[in-house]
């Protein structure tokens, strides 16, 4: 749904101010969260995400069908052209989220 | 009860390239604003909704609750360079529903806080109406603040609701005395200081996504809660 790092400002606890922040993703989750000006890292412990991720996952291929059928009856034309290229996109989506967890 | 909801997400702050205001951040697979939207809406039947955004943000906005909130209808206006002016774009865009009567409770809700259960609007909106206005508030250990003191310290939070036509008189009163309030209740106690403001009682788990550790708190309530609210 969205891309793999995204960039916002948040409060830095070290700066005592608003900066802009680096955030990365693996799914739904926020693996990291790293202010641009001091280097300040907010992160889960990476064993607690890995287990989550694998969790999360099974959470999202269990509700695929029910979105799917939601965004289909949104929009059918919309996504029947979309699909195929999502589809191909799946496993490098993946691949990338999996090595977001392992960086 | 004729409600309609004001969601604030214009921000402040940096723009550029791919830089997002924080509300556009992903929150369990759905951005923090659709969350905020739905939770605020799912109580209320029919209530008119708007959301307060920067003008830049427009298209993702558009983009983003036609996919993720596809039942809320909701209307964009655009905000200001403060809270308070943005607070007053809202109120004006709805005044005319406020004076012709179709309006008589506005709420006003902090985008960047998606934890806001539904009941927490309900209990606000059922108190602005039996009093004038209602706030959710957490009581503070005044020790941890300042240890000379024993007065109620309250953490303030959002949503803030008020009689319709009281808040849209004291927005329009501040504008012309450009005065600026910190939050919605401050406007309203000091152009209606006589209107009852009833602290309802808040809940520790509506944090307003301001640090990065907010969004690991948030992520977490969000899975204890299956992803739901």
């Amino acid at each position: 749904m969205t891309d793999e790092v995204m960039f916002a400002e948040l409060h830095c606890a070290q700066c005592d101010q608003e900066t802009l922040h680096a955030l990365v993703y693996a799914g739904r989750l926020l693996v990291s969260a790293t202010c641009q000006k001091c280097s300040m890292q907010v992160k889960h412990e990476p064993g607690d995400l890995r287990l989550q991720y694998i969790k999360d996952l099974e959470h999202r291929i269990a509700t695929k069908p029910a979105r799917l059928w939601r965004r289909f009856w949104r929009a059918p034309i919309r996504l029947m052209w979309s699909l195929p290229r999502k589809v191909m996109q799946q496993p490098n989506k993946i691949w990338n989220e999996v090595k977001a967890l392992f960086r | 009860m004729k409600i309609a909801v004001v969601v604030l997400a214009a921000g402040s702050g940096l723009r550029f390239g791919n830089v997002t205001n924080k509300v556009w951040l992903p929150l369990g697979g759905r951005r923090i604003i659709s969350r905020s939207l739905t939770n605020a809406t799912k109580s209320f039947a029919n209530c008119r909704t708007v959301l307060v955004i920067n003008p830049i943000d427009a298209f993702l906005a558009n983009q983003v609750l036609g996919r993720e909130a596809p039942q809320v209808h909701v209307e964009l206006v655009n905000g200001g360079e403060t809270r308070h002016e943005s607070e007053y774009n809202a109120l004006m865009h709805l005044a005319p529903s406020i004076l012709g009567g179709s309006i008589n409770l506005v709420l006003i809700h902090d985008g960047a806080r998606p934890l806001a259960t539904s009941m927490l609007f309900h209990a606000v909106a059922w108190t602005a109406l039996r009093h004038g206005g209602a706030l959710p508030a957490i009581a503070v250990d005044p020790l941890e603040i300042d240890i000379t003191t024993d007065d109620q310290i309250v953490r303030v939070q959002t949503p803030q609701a008020f009689r319709a036509k009281d808040l849209l008189s004291a927005y329009q009163q501040a504008h012309r005395d450009n005065f600026v309030g910190t939050d919605t209740a401050a406007c309203m106690e000091r152009y209606f200081p006589d209107v009852e403001n009833i602290a309802v009682t808040g809940e520790v788990q509506n944090v307003k996504i301001t640090y990065p550790q907010d969004l690991v708190i948030a992520e977490h309530v969000l899975e204890m809660r299956g992803y739901k609210e």
